[in-house]
């Protein structure tokens, strides 16, 4: 067995409690709370939009960082092993507001129906809306928002997807606006796929790059054009596709009582680059299931108490929509806590 | 038996789900942890269970022994807490607590080896970047899982003349 072991806790199915939980999503923080739940007895279903469980470790982080099979044999342990039941394509109350990876939605639950059928709920549902700055030319064919676009090659490689329906990258010109972990991603890719030349606009240093200095060396070592100290102002389109991006060069202001240096533009630096692609990787925002009346903040993140429980009893949340994008890691931890308490609550005030 | 628990950092991509897991088992407290270096490089760091362990040649009064899978083990009971063995642990490992008074450090899940299961930290990996076993299954396993990274970086030199798809 080589896969991840969501039910790390326990070797084998305990004997039932006879109560049954519904997860939705099933990224790491669902599926370690999955883990953990199974440990203990209850019966647990989790719902996907995805056509596979696994979320951003399959459908977002490429595979040279987390091997395909780490994903897959781990959710088919809780699948085969603890009768883990997935419901893949599954979207709990879909908005009409559209997020990345709606494209492979066929059935939509009622969260009201959800709950009314489950002695308890976990909502990890993460952040699957792209923020995309709103300057000229956004809406032109070949702008994408980077999760959108690793999430298409991702589905590609998993079978879920024709290498047609991808977005066409040999011999192309890409701009990857950003610099955290998603935007070191899509330019890496985009160079595995064959991009005649991968450039990164970034409004700070590469010493505030949220994914490290590192990572970015080894694109550039990789021949990526790194544009530190740069924003895009405009974006300039030529039947209705993308031709060419202007920038502004930026510098840093003196630190402000936080210590961070903001960016301000310097009037008259605009410069201008031919480029078929934009991907902007600035930024995820959570994604809770529509329709449903629980408390978010000002942000979208869930509000949870000391239980990880939300304004409504017996709805829980764990993972990047109550924390905002994070990583793997956390919201696994995330998960297992929010597990915890869950059955703390179904067994002694649920009963 | 000799196992060992091996962590690659060539392997390793930084996302801190071992030190979740540990944290999660040690309430608060993990024996695996993710420190940054300066460039930004995650690098994690834990109890290598040393064949010849520093730590426990140096332990003044003995409290650091090994178990039957060669896991090196520190009695909370025997230990004074002066820390001579973090003093020696080439990866500054062996770690005060101050509840129990003494030095606490990785027992590479001495209770959960007793159930027949593996380190936490190494079944939830999702990289795949630690290893648990007999040391000759654990290195031809990182062979295997390099001889991969190998081919994948020789895919992507040739990615730049439009061979990509073919990973
Ligand atoms: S879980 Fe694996 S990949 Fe993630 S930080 Fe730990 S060793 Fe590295
Ligand atoms: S504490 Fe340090 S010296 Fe002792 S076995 Fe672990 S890594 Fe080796």
């Amino acid at each position: 067995m080589n896969g991840m072991r969501f039910a790390f806790l326990c070797r084998e199915k305990p004997s039932p409690t006879g109560k049954k939980v519904a997860i939705i999503g099933a990224g790491p923080a669902g599926l370690s709370a999955a883990g953990y739940l199974v440990c203990h007895g209850h019966e647990v279903h989790v719902y996907d939009k995805l056509p596979e469980p696994g979320g951003l470790m399959l459908f977002g982080i490429p595979e040279f960082r987390i091997p395909i099979y780490r994903v897959r044999e781990g959710y088919k342990e809780l699948e085969n092993v603890f009768e883990v039941k997935f419901y893949p394509n599954t979207k709990i109350s879909f908005g009409d507001e559209k997020e990345e990876g709606d494209d492979f939605i066929k059935n939509v639950i009622d969260f009201n129906e959800l709950v009314q059928n489950y002695d308890a709920v976990l909502i990890s549902t993460g952040t699957w809306k792209s923020s995309i700055p709103n300057i000229e030319g956004v809406e032109l064919k070949g702008v994408y928002p980077a999760l959108g676009y690793l999430f298409r090659i991702k589905s590609a490689k998993l079978g879920h997807l024709s290498w047609d329906e991808v977005v066409p990258l040999e011999g192309k010109r890409v701009i990857v606006i950003g610099a955290g972990h998603t935007a070191v991603d899509a330019a890496m890719e985009s160079l595995l796929l064959g991009a005649e030349k991968v450039y990164m606009s970034y409004r700070r240093t590469i010493k505030e790059a949220p994914a490290g200095a590192y990572e970015i060396n080894l694109l550039q070592k990789r021949g990526v054009k790194w544009l530190e100290l740069t924003v895009p102002v405009r974006i300039i389109g030529e039947n209705g596709e993308v031709r060419a991006i202007e920038l502004q060069k930026c510098k840093l202001s003196e630190p402000d009582e936080s210590g961070r240096r903001k960016p301000i533009p310097i009037e008259g630096s605009n410069f201008q680059i031919d480029v078929d692609y934009v991907i902007f990787a600035v930024g995820q925002k959570p994604t809770p299931p529509k329709g449903a009346d629980i408390a978010i903040d000002k942000w979208g993140n869930i509000i949870v108490d000391a239980r990880h429980m939300t304004s409504m009893e017996g709805v829980f949340a764990a993972g990047d929509v109550v924390t905002g994008p994070s990583k793997v890691g956390r919201a696994v931890l995330d998960g297992l806590l929010a597990a915890e308490s869950m059955h703390r609550w179904l067994m002694e005030v649920r009963k | 038996m000799r196992r060992i628990l091996h962590v690659d950092y060539s392997l390793c991509i930084g996302c801190e789900t071992c030190q979740g897991v540990c944290d999660f088992l040690h309430h608060g407290k993990p024996n695996i942890k993710i420190y940054y270096t300066m460039s930004g490089l995650p690098i994690p760091i834990n109890c290598r269970h040393c064949e010849k362990a520093p730590c426990m040649e140096i332990c003044p009064v003995g409290a650091i022994y090994k178990d039957y899978d060669g896991a090196v083990i520190i009695d909370p009971q025997k230990c004074i807490g002066c820390f001579m063995c973090l003093a020696v642990c080439p990866f500054g490992v062996p770690s005060f607590d101050v509840k129990v008074r003494a030095i606490t450090k990785c027992d590479m899940c001495v209770d959960r080896r007793r159930l027949g299961m593996e380190p936490a930290c190494k079944e939830m990996c999702p990289a795949e970047a630690i290893f648990f076993g007999k040391p000759e299954e654990v290195e031809e396993r990182v062979r295997q899982r390099t001889a991969e990274k190998i081919a994948r970086e020789r895919i992507s030199t040739e990615s730049f003349e439009s061979f990509g798809k073919m990973l």
